[in-house]
C-alpha cells in the first residue's frame, strides 16, 4: 500500500490532453517526418517472401539496364522504396517525389532527378536543424505621457523632421500644424488646403514639406518662407498618402483614383502613373532598394513596382480585406502590411511571405516599426497593439482614453510614427489629439513577463 | 516444383500486340493505325505521313496550354498564371508560397538589405532613367528652340552574306554611313493624340493566395438562417390580400351591430332635461319681467306724484293771477312753448355730439337717401321739368367752349356747396388715435418704462421730447439779447451795451 506524500494536482481533461500532446510533440518534433528505422534482418526476410510470392515467374528474367544503374544504391530491390533511409545519405534528405523513376524514358539520371528535398511540413516555426521554439525578445511596455490638443478636426497624418526638433501634423480641419517635439507646443499653423490633409512628409534632402489632401492637391511648402511653392496637378480624386524617395528627388503619391503617381519634385512633371490597382490605393512606401515603391490598396492586394519602367513587379494577393497600412523595416530587408484580418510580414525584393501576425481584429489604419524590433499597429477603434517583429508576439495592448469632452466612440488612430531617436511614439487620433508614448523605464522582465504560447494545436488543415 | 516451372516456361503466353516489322523488313509495309507503331514513333524511311500517338495532326485552335515540365521534373502548373508574361516575372501560385517561413535570427544574411554599392548603383540607374523621362516630358511642353545638333556620323562596315561578282560589284564588304535624320524644329506634331480609345486589357490577374475558407459548422449555418418574409397584407405574388382573407380577419364585418339601448335613453333624457331647462328659464324671465314692470309702474307713480306736486306748487303760486280761461289758456300755451325751448336747450346742452336729424340727413350719401326714400319728399302737382333743360346753350357753345382745353366746364355748380365745408375741416379730437393706441394715449406717452435704471457710462441722455419738433435752448442767446434790447430800449444803445457786455463777459470768461 502506498501513501501519497503529496496530493496529485487536479487538472482538467483538456490540460492533461494538451500536456501529453505537447510532450509527444517535443519528443518527436525533429524526426517525426522520418520513417521508423527498419531492422535489417526482418527487412530482408520480408523482401524475400514478397518476391517469391508475387514475382516468382519472372525472377529469372534479366534486370533492366536502367535498374542496374540504380543497383548500387538500392541493394536488394529493383523497385526502390519510398522512405527508406539511404545509407550514407544525410538524414535530412529523403527520396520523395512524384515517382522514383525519372519523368521521361531516356532522360539521364542526375542528382536533381534522383533526390528531392522534402518540402517543409506545416509550421515554419520548426526549422529542421534547431527544433526549439523561437523566444521573443523582451520589450519594455509603452505608456502614454503626453496629450497634445489643438486641432479642430481629426488628426490624419504625422511626420517627424529629420533633425528631430519638430513634427508636423495634418488634420481634417484643413490645417497643417508644426509642433515642437520636446515640449509639445504649437510652433506654426499652415493653411492652404481646402479639404482634409491626408498625408504629410518632410524631405531629408531639402527644406521642403509635402502635403496632400482630399481636395486632390499635392503641395510643396518651402519651410524657409512657410509658403506653398509648388503644386503637383494630375490626380483625379482624393490623394490619400504620399512618400518621398530617400535618395532620388522624387515624390510618390497615391490616390482614390486607383493610381499612384511618381512626380519629379523640381519640375512638377508626372513621371510615371502606376496603374494596376482596381480600387483606392490607401498607402504607399518608397525605399532605395528594390522594390522601390510598394503600394497597398482597398482591392486587398499589395503591388511592388519597378520605378524605372513604371510597371508592377509583383502582386501579393494574400490579404482578404483592404490593406490600409504598410511599413518598411529600417534595418532588415522586409516589410509588413496591415489589414483587418491579419498583419503580414514579407521579404523584399520579391515579396515572399514570411509570417502572419494575427490578433488585432480591427481595421488597422497604421503601422510603425522600431529599430529594436517593436512593431506598432494602430486601429480604427482606438487600440494599439505592440508586437515583437521577429516572432510576431503581441506584448502589449493599449487603448488610451479619449480626451475629456469627446465621445467614447471618437477613439481611433489614423497615423503613428516613431521619432528619429525611436524612443517616442507619436500617434494622431480621432479625438483631435496627438498622443505621445514612451517606454516605461520601471518595467523589467519580471514585472512584465513574456507569455509566449505559440499555437501548436491549431496547425491543422482548414 | 521445378518441372512445373519448366512447363510454365514452355507454355508461356504469346503477346497479342502486333509489332512492326523489324528494320530491314519494312519494304512494302505502311503503318496505318495506332497499334502499327507499337511502342515507338514514326518510321522516317516510309514516306507516308504518320501520326504516332496522334501527335502532329492539325488541331482546331484550342486555348489549352501544352504541359511543361521544369528542371526538377515537376509539371509547371503555374504556366496558366504566367501565360502572357515574362518568364521571370515574380508570380506566387504555389501552396508553399502561402505558408509561413521559419523565424530567422535578426542577423541572418537572408534578411539583410543589399549593400551600399548595389543600392547606389540602382539609385543611379533609376535616377538617370527618370531624368530621361522627365526631360522628354518637359521638352514636349517647352517652346520651340533651335534645331538640335545631331552630329553623329556613324560608319558601319557590313559584310553581306550573298557574295559574288554580281553582288556589290565584286567587293567583299560595304561601308555604310549612318546619319540621324534632321528633325524640323518648326514642325507641328505629326499625330493626333486627342483621340480617346478604350484602355487595353489589364495584365492577367495574379493568383489569389487565400487560405481555403473554413468549414462551416451546422450551428453557424443555423445562426444565419433568415426566416422568409410573410406579409400580413400582401400575398407572395405581391397582390394585396382582401380584407376578409387576412390573417387578422376574425369575422369583424359579418356580425350585425348591436347598439346598447342606454344610448337612446341617454338621448331622451337629455332632450327632456333641455326642455325643462328652457321652460324654467322662460318662467323665470317672465317673472322677472313682471317684477320689473311693477317696479317701473311704481317709479312712474312716484314721478307722477312729484310732477303733480311740482305742478301744483307752480299752479298754486300762479293761482293768484287771473282765473280767466283764456288767460289761462294763453298762459298754458306760453308755458308749453317755454318748456319746449327749455327742453331743446337741455338736449343740445346734454348731447352736443348727437347730431340732429337734419344734420344726419345732410351727411348721407345720395344712394342712402334714395334707399331711405328721402331725396324727393315733395311731389308737386305741376309737371316738373329737369332744370338741366333750362338755361342751356346748345349747339356750338355746348361745352365745346371754342376749343379751349384749359377751361373746366363740366360742372357749373358745386355738388353740395360749401355749407358743410367748415364741418369737413380736420379738427383733431382728443381720442383721434383711439383705434391705434387705445384710450389712454397720454398715459402711454408719459410712461417711464423704457428708461433704464442704470445707464451706460458716457451715454448722453438727451432731453425728452414733448412734440414732433423739439426746439433746443437757443445757443446764441438771441432771445435774451432781444429781451434786453426791448428793455433798455432808448436809454442805452442796446447793441453796444449788449455787445460790450458780451465782450466783457467773454473776456472775463477767457481770463477765467
Amino acid at each position: 500500500m502506498f501513501v501519497l506524500l503529496q496530493d496529485v494536482q487536479k487538472h482538467s481533461v483538456h490540460t492533461l490532453v494538451f500536456r501529453s500532446l505537447k510532450r509527444t510533440h517535443d519528443m518527436f518534433v525533429s524526426d517525426h517526418a522520418k520513417a521508423v528505422a527498419l531492422d535489417d534482418q526482418s527487412y530482408k526476410m520480408k523482401m524475400a517472401v514478397k518476391m517469391r510470392a508475387e514475382y516468382k515467374p519472372v525472377l529469372h528474367m534479366p534486370v533492366l539496364k536502367e535498374g542496374r544503374e540504380r543497383g548500387p544504391l538500392h541493394a536488394s530491390d529493383p523497385y526502390g522504396q519510398l522512405g527508406y533511409p539511404l545509407p550514407g545519405a544525410l538524414p535530412d534528405y529523403l527520396v520523395t517525389g512524384t515517382h522514383p523513376y525519372p519523368s521521361a524514358p531516356g532522360v539521364a539520371l542526375t542528382a536533381e532527378t534522383q533526390m528531392q528535398k522534402m518540402p517543409f511540413l506545416n509550421s515554419g516555426l520548426l526549422p529542421r536543424k534547431a527544433p526549439t521554439m523561437p523566444k521573443p525578445q523582451w520589450h519594455p511596455p509603452w505608456k502614454l505621457y503626453r496629450v497634445i490638443s489643438g486641432h479642430l478636426g481629426w488628426v490624419r497624418s504625422i511626420a517627424v523632421e529629420p533633425g528631430n526638433q519638430w513634427f508636423v501634423t495634418g488634420s481634417a480641419d484643413r490645417t497643417i500644424k508644426i509642433w515642437d517635439l520636446a515640449s509639445g507646443k504649437l510652433k506654426l499653423s499652415l493653411t492652404g488646403h481646402i479639404s482634409t490633409v491626408r498625408g504629410v512628409a518632410v524631405s531629408t534632402r531639402s527644406p521642403y514639406l509635402f502635403s496632400c489632401g482630399e481636395d486632390k492637391q499635392v503641395k510643396c511648402w518651402d519651410l524657409e518662407y512657410n509658403k506653398v511653392i509648388r503644386h503637383y496637378h494630375g490626380h483625379l480624386s482624393a490623394v490619400y498618402d504620399l512618400d518621398l524617395h530617400p535618395t532620388i528627388d522624387v515624390l510618390v503619391t497615391c490616390s482614390r483614383d486607383a493610381t499612384a503617381r511618381v512626380w519629379d519634385i523640381r519640375s512638377k512633371a508626372n513621371v510615371h502613373t502606376l496603374s494596376g490597382h482596381t480600387n483606392t490605393v490607401a498607402t504607399v512606401k518608397c525605399q532605395s532598394a528594390e522594390p522601390q515603391v510598394v503600394t497597398g490598396s482597398h482591392d486587398t492586394t499589395i503591388r511592388l513596382w519597378d520605378l524605372v519602367a513604371g510597371k508592377t513587379r509583383a502582386t501579393l494577393t494574400n490579404h482578404k480585406k483592404s490593406v490600409r497600412a504598410l511599413v518598411l523595416h529600417p534595418r532588415q530587408y522586409t516589410f509588413a502590411s496591415g489589414s483587418p484580418d491579419n498583419i503580414k510580414q514579407w521579404k523584399c525584393p520579391d515579396g515572399n511571405f514570411i509570417q502572419n501576425l494575427s490578433g488585432h481584429n480591427a481595421i488597422i489604419n497604421t503601422l510603425a516599426v522600431n529599430s529594436d524590433g517593436v512593431l506598432v499597429s494602430g486601429a480604427d477603434n482606438g487600440t494599439i497593439h505592440m508586437w515583437d517583429w521577429r516572432t510576431g508576439y503581441n506584448f502589449q495592448r493599449i487603448h488610451a482614453a479619449v480626451q475629456p469632452g469627446s465621445l467614447d466612440s471618437e477613439s481611433g488612430i489614423f497615423a503613428c510614427v516613431f521619432d528619429q531617436s525611436e524612443s517616442r511614439l507619436i500617434t494622431a487620433e480621432a479625438d483631435k489629439t496627438i498622443k505621445v508614448y514612451k517606454e516605461d523605464d520601471t518595467a523589467t522582465e519580471e514585472s512584465h513577463p513574456v507569455n509566449w504560447k505559440p499555437e501548436i494545436l491549431k496547425r491543422k488543415r482548414f | 516444383i521445378l518441372s512445373r516451372l519448366q512447363r510454365s516456361q514452355s507454355t508461356a503466353l504469346v503477346s497479342t500486340r502486333r509489332e512492326p516489322p523489324p528494320y530491314g523488313f519494312r519494304k512494302s509495309w505502311v503503318p496505318r493505325s495506332l497499334e502499327d507503331f507499337g511502342d515507338g514513333g514514326a518510321f522516317p524511311e516510309i514516306h507516308v505521313a504518320q501520326f504516332p500517338l496522334e501527335m502532329g495532326r492539325k488541331k482546331r485552335t484550342s486555348n489549352a496550354l501544352a504541359v511543361q515540365v521544369d528542371a526538377e521534373g515537376k509539371i509547371k502548373y503555374d504556366a496558366i498564371a504566367r501565360q502572357g508574361q515574362n518568364k521571370d516575372k515574380v508570380i506566387f501560385s504555389k501552396y508553399t508560397d502561402m505558408l509561413p517561413k521559419e523565424v530567422l535570427n535578426e542577423d541572418d544574411p537572408e534578411l539583410q538589405k543589399p549593400d551600399e554599392e548595389a543600392v547606389q548603383e540602382l539609385t543611379e540607374k533609376t535616377r538617370s532613367a527618370l531624368e530621361k523621362q522627365v526631360s522628354q516630358k518637359i521638352a514636349a511642353a517647352m517652346p520651340v528652340r533651335a534645331a538640335d545638333k545631331l552630329a553623329p556620323a556613324q560608319y558601319i562596315r557590313y559584310t553581306p552574306s550573298q557574295q559574288g561578282l554580281a553582288f556589290n560589284s565584286g567587293a567583299k564588304q560595304r561601308v555604310i554611313r549612318m546619319v540621324e535624320m534632321q528633325k524640323d524644329p518648326m514642325e507641328p506634331p505629326r499625330f493626333k493624340i486627342n483621340k480617346k480609345i478604350p484602355r487595353g486589357p489589364p495584365s492577367p490577374p495574379a493568383p489569389v493566395m487565400h487560405s481555403p475558407s473554413r468549414k462551416m459548422t451546422v450551428k453557424e449555418q443555423q445562426e444565419w438562417k433568415i426566416p422568409p418574409c410573410i406579409s400580413n397584407w400582401k400575398n407572395a405574388k405581391g397582390y394585396t390580400i382582401p380584407l376578409d382573407k387576412r390573417l387578422a380577419a376574425d369575422g369583424r364585418g359579418l356580425q350585425t351591430v348591436h347598439i346598447n339601448e342606454n344610448f337612446a335613453k341617454l338621448a331622451e333624457a337629455l332632450y327632456i332635461a333641455d326642455r325643462k331647462a328652457r321652460e324654467a328659464v322662460e318662467m323665470r324671465a317672465q317673472v322677472e319681467k313682471k317684477m320689473a314692470q311693477k317696479e317701473k309702474e311704481k317709479k312712474e307713480e312716484k314721478l307722477r306724484e312729484l310732477a303733480k306736486m311740482a305742478r301744483d306748487r307752480r299752479a298754486g303760486i300762479k293761482a293768484h293771477g287771473g282765473e280767466d280761461t283764456e288767460v289761462r289758456e294763453r298762459d298754458e300755451i306760453r308755458h308749453d312753448r317755454r318748456k319746449e325751448r327749455q327742453h331743446d336747450r337741455n338736449i343740445s346742452r346734454a348731447a352736443p355730439d348727437k347730431r340732429s336729424k337734419l344734420q344726419r340727413d345732410q351727411d348721407r350719401d345720395i344712394s342712402e337717401l334714395i334707399a331711405l326714400g328721402q331725396p324727393n319728399p315733395r311731389t308737386s302737382s305741376e309737371a316738373q321739368y329737369d332744370q338741366r333743360l333750362f338755361n342751356q346753350n346748345k349747339g356750338m357753345d355746348s361745352g365745346f367752349a371754342g376749343g379751349e382745353d384749359e377751361m373746366y366746364n363740366v360742372y357749373d355748380q358745386p355738388f353740395r356747396g360749401g355749407r358743410d365745408m367748415a364741418q369737413n375741416i380736420y379738427r383733431p379730437t382728443k381720442s383721434a388715435d383711439k383705434d391705434m393706441y387705445g384710450d389712454d394715449l397720454d398715459t402711454l406717452m408719459q410712461s417711464n418704462r423704457f428708461v433704464p435704471d442704470r445707464e451706460f457710462s458716457g451715454a448722453d441722455h438727451g432731453p425728452r421730447r414733448d412734440g414732433p419738433v423739439q426746439f433746443e435752448e437757443d445757443p446764441f442767446g438771441l432771445d435774451k439779447f432781444l429781451e434786453e434790447a426791448k428793455q433798455h430800449g432808448g436809454s442805452k444803445r442796446a447793441s453796444t451795451s449788449g455787445r460790450s457786455k458780451d465782450y466783457d463777459h467773454e473776456k472775463k470768461r477767457r481770463k477765467e
